[in-house]
């Protein structure tokens, strides 16, 4: 056998292998300590209207720079646990979905423009949209859940998704990483205007 | 004849049996069981399984070890017997279940201060660690068990108390006496992320509150 195809062929076992590993078998979902934190941390990740909106912070702060970069994300997950308090205590909220929409639009054209607006109007824009994004989590959060746990995973899926957008935005040190960091604005931009306009729930 | 180039590649036979290994099926575990855990290590571990006691000295630890040199007479002179008393006071019927709000709300105010890198009187970080020593310590009284065990539990909890705060504020200074700013922004990130959990666990215990 070609060296190559050898190569190759011990690593498809290898993978083959590693997909048998055995996995954990859950009876019940979302229920006490451990359901709880699945629960929250699955939360943002389970809508891209989430996702892009937090790898958007991300990806603008980097663009942005130092202090941007690191003060975004600190705002970020403790304006939204104000807005996730308001949901939880069930104070309704117009426009919710619409203002999460908004977020992945407007995040997105930021960076696809390369906007360098002062800091505290990107730390208002991004405050304003977390409000909206915590509020969706608060109000959506199990009763059976642990409300802790549901709290620290999502918190920690938001942060995570925060350090991805600045992984990503690190790439602007180079001009091809420019082109895709911005690019990547477009398509968040895009994704936010799929939900604001209904296409994707 | 394979070239020294994929020969480097090729990945090592030892993954293999890894893999292998790693694939076979395990034992079931039902119940997260630790038996024949003593009571000491019960205690010790007791902070450290409990979420509420677990996030406010995670904060405390933070705020210890953000400003360098790391200074530990405070946690030391305050934390650490107020700790003690508190312990004790719950083998005198003193058993007390204190509302997990109070305890959020210690970690939030210690969570906030890290955050916003503000430095606290000397008199208002005495009270802050007060206040943890006394919530976390009331909060770990043992109802069942013979007078010996009941005192090993807790000498085991504030062991775990005293050591573990000390910890987390020295391997937090080992980081932030490098000055570099990622890992000072790093503190208040991970800071930022505690005061958010524990907005939400209040306006959850005040939402519980309100449905009765």
């Amino acid at each position: 056998m070609p060296p190559k195809n050898a190569l190759l062929f011990r690593r498809l076992i290898l993978l083959s292998l590693l997909l048998l590993l055995p996995v954990t078998v859950h009876a019940h979902a979302e229920k006490g300590t451990i359901g709880g934190f699945v629960s929250g941390f699955m939360h943002p990740l389970t809508g891209w209207d989430h996702i892009a909106a937090m790898v958007a912070v991300g990806l603008w702060g980097a663009y942005l720079g130092a202090p941007a970069m690191w003060l975004l994300p600190v705002i970020f997950p403790v304006v939204m646990s104000f807005g996730g308090a308001l949901g939880v205590l069930g104070v309704p909220m117009p426009g919710v979905e619409v203002g999460i929409a908004l977020s992945g639009v407007a995040l997105g054209l930021m960076v696809a423009f390369a906007a360098r607006p002062p800091l505290w109007v990107a730390a208002v824009l991004v405050g304003v949209f977390a409000i909206f994004h915590g509020h969706a989590h608060g109000k959506e959060m199990p009763i059976s859940a642990n409300a802790m746990t549901y709290a620290v995973g999502f918190v920690i899926a938001t942060g995570l998704l925060h350090l991805s957008g600045i992984a990503l935005g690190l790439l602007v040190k180079w001009p091809w990483g420019r082109v895709m960091v911005r690019a990547t604005g477009v398509a968040i931009a895009g994704v936010g205007c799929l939900f604001l306009f209904g296409f994707m729930q | 004849m394979q070239s020294p180039a994929s020969q480097a590649r090729a990945p090592f036979p030892g993954v293999f049996a890894i893999a292998f290994f790693a694939a076979l099926p395990m034992r079931a575990e039902a119940h997260m069981t630790a038996p024949g855990m003593g009571d000491f290590i019960s205690g010790v571990l007791h902070p450290w399984m409990t979420p509420t006691h677990l996030i406010i000295l995670l904060a405390l630890g933070l705020w210890l070890g953000q400003h360098v040199p790391l200074r530990l007479a405070l946690p030391l002179k305050v934390f650490v017997p107020v700790s003690a008393l508190a312990l004790a006071l719950t083998t005198c019927h003193w058993i007390v279940v204190v509302p997990p709000p109070i305890l959020v709300a210690i970690a939030f105010a210690a969570a906030t201060i890290v955050a916003l890198d503000a430095r606290l009187p000397g008199s208002a970080a005495a009270v802050l660690l007060g206040a943890a020593g006394l919530a976390i310590g009331l909060d770990s009284g043992v109802e069942t068990g013979t007078p010996f065990t009941i005192f090993k539990t807790l000498l085991g909890t504030w062991v775990s108390l005293g050591i573990g705060l000390v910890n987390i504020g020295y391997y937090v200074s080992l980081a932030t006496e490098r000055k570099k700013k990622w890992v000072d922004i790093g503190v208040r990130v991970a800071a930022s992320w505690i005061v958010a959990i524990s907005l939400m666990m209040l306006a959850f215990a005040l939402r519980k509150a309100h449905a009765g």
